[in-house]
């Protein structure tokens, strides 16, 4: 097999209040000899705010990050949910309407590039780089821990645009969890919204929304969540404090992304997987489960 | 009735609200229908009356997290997801009217900050959020802990494609003044 390589779109939680994804997902690729070089200067996707008032802002913004990836070889590797549904929305809108494409050309002053196939670390560990290669690179299994894989909203849906897996009962995060060792869990909300960016302007709203996701999850017998979304382990994580004050409960459930968990199992030490930025500490599950 | 406004949300949105039949799939499903004032397949039984209006002067559109499932279950096709974007668009435009100037605030501060930054600088974001919408103690005690989690950057890094990212701005603006784009 010849060595994978990806031009790398981070975003920009991944530099922020994401960066243990970030450092996390550097970890994996470079564990499992997988090539990752970050596109120089890429510039904010738009995420929800841009297409909720201005497409035509949001599908320029994509395309000149299309343009920016020609820099580097390699599909297109994306982290963050957000981003990744952005750019495979400007992908399909832009091949499909020509009157759209033309005054995206006029605004990014360019020909927009949609050759470039955009994929999610998902689609990278599962169909590039394989399951069973990756169970063999494993050296801890997770035997003992039960996750809850939660893919929010925009991993999956609508149909015809991320092509990531079924909208409706997907199993590709659950694929990666069982290959590295956990056992996966069936629940009721692993497709419902946690709020997103209301998290902003609306934190009630995130309450209550995030309160099933967490409630549903620790009904299930899951020991933790695994995320691949920033705001979604924002609502879940950051704000799972104050949920359980404002709905008089205890969850304590720790709040992962993909790559940690996937890291851990590689045998990457936990302080360079940014476990410590979590804020609900992992620390006494991992004492439970003898995982560290 | 107002066709011509319809069929402006039709064009932008890529769907055709005339393929609706009303199965209530779309509210069904919705996880933000309890929040709104006109649950989502009544939106779309509006614009097939025409009255878009009644819609632009409540808080559905505004309540709408853009989470897909509505689209994604249509057994007609039609994506309400963005028509919702398109309705928000003609609001942003005509500035209201809008009972939800908290969410049309964090959308304008997030445009602003791509703009001047290039990239989101989440802690300007947040910051300067709760100054201009008067809540400055909310998520207060959120602060401390994250600065001190390394997920608040206080320094924000300049992107080189600061100048392409105004210009694409700037241009949408010139092509929004001459008539050439919706």
């Amino acid at each position: 097999m010849t060595a994978l390589r990806y031009s790398y779109y981070p975003g920009c939680s991944l530099h922020a209040s994401a960066s243990e994804y970030d450092l996390s997902t550097r970890e994996v690729f470079s564990v499992l000899g997988v090539g990752l070089e970050e596109i120089p200067d890429w510039i904010c996707c738009g995420a929800t705010p841009a297409h909720n008032v201005d497409e035509l802002l949001s599908l320029s913004l994509s395309a000149k990050n299309l343009e920016l990836a020609e820099q580097v070889p390699g599909d297109m590797a994306v982290a963050c949910a957000s981003c990744f549904s952005r750019l495979k929305f400007a992908q399909h809108i832009l091949s499909e309407n020509e009157t759209k494409r033309k005054l995206v050309e006029k605004a990014i002053d360019a020909p927009v590039h949609l050759e470039r196939r955009v994929k999610h670390l998902l689609e990278i560990l599962v169909r590039d780089y394989g399951l069973e290669q990756l169970g063999a690179a494993v050296k801890k299994p997770l035997s003992d821990l039960t996750v809850a894989c939660y893919y929010g909203c925009l991993l999956t849906r609508p149909t015809d645009v991320p092509n990531l897996d079924c909208t409706e009962a997907p199993t590709i995060m659950e694929q990666v969890m069982e290959a590295v060792g956990a056992q996966t869990v069936s629940w009721t909300h692993r497709l419902e919204c946690c709020g997103a960016n209301f998290t902003l302007s609306r934190p009630p709203v995130v309450q209550q929304l995030s309160n099933a996701v967490l409630e549903s999850a620790k009904a299930a017998g899951a020991d933790c969540i695994v995320v691949a979304c920033p705001l979604c382990h924002g609502n879940l994580d950051i704000r799972q404090k104050e949920i359980e004050g404002v709905y008089e409960t205890s969850y304590g459930l720790p709040i992962f992304y993909l790559t940690q968990l996937v890291g851990l199992a590689l045998g990457v030490p936990q302080e360079r997987l940014g476990l410590d930025a979590l804020i609900v500490s992992p620390q006494k599950l991992f004492k439970d489960k003898k995982i560290i | 009735m107002d066709i011509a406004m319809v069929r402006k949300v039709e064009a932008l949105s890529g769907t055709s609200v005339r393929r609706c039949f009303q199965c209530g799939k779309c509210s069904a499903g919705c996880p933000m229908a309890t929040f709104m004032d006109h649950p989502p397949n009544r939106i779309v039984r509006l614009l097939q009356l025409g009255q878009w209006q009644r819609i632009l002067a409540g808080r559905s559109i505004w309540y709408c997290v853009s989470c897909e499932t509505c689209s994604t279950r249509c057994p007609n096709q039609v994506h309400l997801a963005s028509i919702m974007d398109a309705l928000r668009k003609l609001s942003w435009d005509q500035d209201g009217p809008s009972k939800e100037s908290y969410v049309q605030l964090a959308n304008r501060l997030f445009l602003e900050n791509i703009r001047t930054y290039g990239r989101q600088y989440e802690m300007r974001l947040a910051a300067v959020f709760n100054v201009k919408s008067g809540q400055f103690l909310k998520d207060m005690l959120l602060g401390p802990k994250l600065l001190s989690k390394g997920k608040l950057k206080v320094f924000h890094q300049k992107n080189r494609n600061i100048t392409e990212v105004e210009k694409i701005f700037s241009r949408i603006e010139e092509m929004r003044r001459k008539g050439e784009a919706l």
